[in-house]
């Protein structure tokens, strides 16, 4: 692997380090370099590899590079090797059902994996004529999501959400909802999150079935994990491999990928923390100046081309619920579905928070999902707008002043409110319902009649957790026996 | 950050909305004693008829009157819903419109079909929302009705009773019970009921006591002739005193509720605005000292 360059370490500050190299064997930015250390852990001595990527050239053979792995141990004069390219990663077939930290190791506990194919984490996003234009959307079987913000499939969704609004039981929803009936592969990216988190998906992936072919979602999945356990760099990157491992998918075989990221703000925060350690001046609220370029690189990679589709849902942390702030702003752009989650609502109890007004996609319109599914879509919109709008007004002077026809449009904002939330298969040992999947057809249908106030004479709880329209009638009459 | 703007906007809006509730409340209050006084004022006059009529009618047993019966076999009726003509009092004429369409719905399935007489601009266009019928509109009474602008009214739902046009006269009103209590009624203004619980109460308490005698002149005829449209003139004219003060006291409870909210909302705003604004310098000084730090 390695091609002889050899040098030394010269100085090491948290989970960065400088190294020489004869000046005319300086391996290239990105090049990923090999440390052995030898740690003593309770007296026993192990070795083990660090692996450094090129970060920036100083100078006079001087060279500064990121660790990719915890820095423990590493010693001044310590020699450093170059392997003559960037990190790559095992894929193919033989990596599904392994779960792999962002260099390429199983950590699953499995024994190791003999791939010989191996793909360079750092690659060239699709050129613009490799490019596909199809736009399909993408059903969920989740009501809010499927009328207000559709995913499109070859597309990018982005979940955004504060602190413990439910963005990660949103993914793992959206993975039990796709991967269950999904024909093509999946790729789960963890980036910075709870390793609880991490280990709870693997296993119930291992116990999910796909459709009726006895197979469990994980023989066609890879999961790549750098939690927040990792250091910077570890969490910089572990996107990029599971993303190189979802190209080599969709160039190789053309079949349908998914690729799931938890969270995308863990990036762009290690992004931060690597850039203030490699002395770059920080930019608006001390986020790194590379912010939007760091960002840009990665999504620009997610995209489906001729060749296959790659479907990416993200989860983006929002800090202090402000969207304002730089890290989700950049991400925003590059989406073409954004499901916002809103305090508000979960604070109401209702689930998935999702906020109907926030929230959209590039294909609400006309000619991709519809005359009426767009037209219900914005009616639905245009009540809660008005309920909004009034809020203040009954906050203060209350509902009794409102006119008639705004006394209605309440209601029944207050019904569609309601109506939105809908039981999850992954909670269903939290909530006690059982989990619910609505078809595009008929959240159409039941929003229609419900803008048209066909459903205004059932109790607003009747709409609680419920699927379809006629689910809350039958609900509605469970609560009037009571 | 533009969230602070907002936040003032909105706090602006919110103060001014809580001047005009604070203003209308106190207008409310100063009316609420005028329309207290007056209703006050005609209340033994009205009550002293009802008795002196409650009496006479007694004593002079077998007479009978054409507006103390029903005709027979009519399938219509009336009905004067007493609204007001502004807003701004809470529940006020909701809790009227309410109680007067059950009891439409009521008659309408004991196949009674109920003419409207609508009073109050507030009642007219729920109605209109509603689609529902109404024969009269009337939004001239305001906050101090006069007997002169009652008496047309009451004549004309006599003049129709008597004509055998209508079955019976109903009125939905606020009653005005105390200062802390108004509830909505439908009260029956024709055909005049006979006091059938005045009599048990009289019967039981002062059934000892002998009871006046009276010597008539003119003739019994005669008088209740005289009497009884006098009764329902002022029942009616009643009705609207009480409904006038129990709109104000809606007013002055519902500003009051308003005034308190708006200041609730200023409080959570203000908090607010100091919040994002602490952040904001905070957020500034932060890019500063980091900016002047990487420099030296």
């Amino acid at each position: 692997m390695a091609n002889g360059n050899v040098g030394k370490v010269t100085q090491v500050i948290g989970s960065t380090l400088d190294a020489e190299f004869p000046e005319d064997q300086l391996p290239s930015i990105y090049n990923a370099l090999k440390i052995d250390i030898e740690r003593t852990i309770l007296d026993e001595t192990v070795q083990e590899t660090l692996w450094c990527e090129v970060a920036q050239h100083l100078g006079g053979g001087q060279l500064r590079a990121v660790a990719l792995g915890s820095t423990d141990g590493l010693r001044r004069g310590a020699p450093i090797y170059d392997t003559g390219k960037s990190v790559t990663v095992p894929v193919g077939d033989d990596t599904l059902g392994r779960v792999f930290n962002l260099v390429g190791e199983p950590i699953d506990g499995l024994g190791p994996v003999n791939i010989e194919t191996r793909r360079e984490i750092h690659q060239q996003p699709p050129t613009l004529d490799n490019i596909s234009a199809k736009t399909e959307l993408f059903e969920t079987g989740i009501k809010v999501i499927d009328l207000l913000c559709p995913l499109v499939r070859g597309g990018k969704a982005g979940l955004f959400g504060g602190a413990g609004v439910g963005k990660t039981v949103i993914i793992q929803e959206l993975i039990a909802r796709l991967a269950r009936f999904h024909r093509g592969y999946s790729c789960f990216a963890g980036v910075g999150e709870r390793t609880r988190e991490g280990n709870d998906l693997w296993l119930e992936m291992q116990e999910a079935q796909i459709g009726d072919t006895g197979k469990s979602v994980i023989d066609q999945t890879v999961m790549v994990f750098g939690q927040m356990n990792e250091p910077p760099g570890a969490r910089l990157r572990v996107a990029l491999s599971a993303l190189t491992m979802a190209e080599h998918f969709r160039d190789t075989t053309g079949a349908d990928t998914l690729l799931f990221v938890d969270n995308i703000f863990r990036f762009s925060q290690a992004g931060s923390e690597v850039s203030a350690l490699l002395g770059r001046m920080p930019s608006a609220v001390g986020y790194q100046p590379t912010l939007g370029t760091e960002m840009g690189e990665l999504q620009e990679r997610i995209t489906s081309t001729s060749q296959g589709a790659v479907t990416s849902i993200q989860a983006i942390y929002v800090p202090a619920d402000d969207y304002t702030d730089p890290a989700p702003a950049t991400a925003f752009t590059h989406l073409d579905s954004t499901v916002n989650l809103e305090r508000g609502i979960a604070e109401k109890g209702i689930y998935p928070a999702v906020d109907p007004l926030a929230s959209s996609s590039r294909i609400v319109a006309p000619e991709y999902i519809g005359e009426r599914h767009y037209a219900v879509a914005r009616q639905v919109q245009q009540i809660l707008q008005r309920y909004k709008d009034l809020q203040d007004i009954i906050a203060i002077l209350g509902v009794d002043e409102l006119n008639e026809q705004d006394k209605a449009i309440v209601a029944r904002a207050r019904k569609i409110e309601k109506f939105l939330s809908q039981p999850f298969f992954v909670a269903e040992q939290f909530t006690g319902f059982a989990g619910n999947y609505t078809k595009r057809e008929d959240t159409i249908r039941s929003f229609e009649e419900l803008c048209e106030g066909k459903w205004d004479h059932l109790p607003e709880q009747a709409f609680m957790y419920v699927g379809g329209i006629e689910e809350a009638a039958a609900k509605a009459e469970e609560l009037a026996k009571e | 950050m533009a969230n602070r703007r907002v936040l003032i906007k909105r706090r602006k809006a919110v103060r001014n909305i809580r001047k005009i509730t604070r203003t209308m409340q106190l207008i409310a209050t100063a009316r609420f004693q005028a329309a207290f006084t007056r209703a006050i004022a005609t209340k033994p006059y009205s009550e002293k008829l009802a008795e002196l009529v409650a009496d006479l009618s007694k004593a002079a047993e077998g007479v009978d009157h054409p507006l103390m019966h029903a005709a027979e076999g009519i399938g219509r009726s009336a009905m004067v819903i007493i609204t007001s003509n502004r807003g701004l009092c809470g529940g006020y004429n909701s809790n009227v419109l309410r109680t007067a369409v059950e009891h439409l719905d009521r008659a309408k399935e004991t196949g009674l079909d109920t003419e409207v007489h609508m009073v109050g601009k507030k009642g007219i266009s729920y109605f209109k929302f509603l689609g529902r019928e109404m024969v009269e509109r009337i939004t001239h009474i305001d906050d101090a009705p006069k007997f002169e602008q009652i008496e047309p009214i009451a004549n004309y739902l006599m003049g129709q009773f008597v004509r055998g046009e209508i079955a019976s006269v109903h009125v939905a009103y606020m009653k005005f019970i105390s200062t802390g209590r108004q509830q909505p009624e439908i009260m029956q203004l024709l055909p005049l009921a006979q006091d059938e619980q005045a009599d048990a109460d009289e019967a039981s308490t002062g059934g000892g006591e002998a009871e006046t005698q009276y010597e008539f002149s003119p003739e019994p005829k005669q008088l209740l002739e005289e009497l009884l449209p006098a009764t329902v003139r002022t029942q009616l004219f009643q009705c609207f005193t009480d409904a006038t003060v129990s709109e104000q006291i809606a007013r002055m409870v519902a500003m009051k509720a308003a005034t308190d909210a708006a200041e609730d909302m200023i409080t959570t705003l203000t908090r607010q605005y100091n919040r994002a604004r602490q952040t904001q310098i905070t957020m500034e000084l932060l890019d500063i000292v980091g900016g002047a730090n990487a420099l030296t």
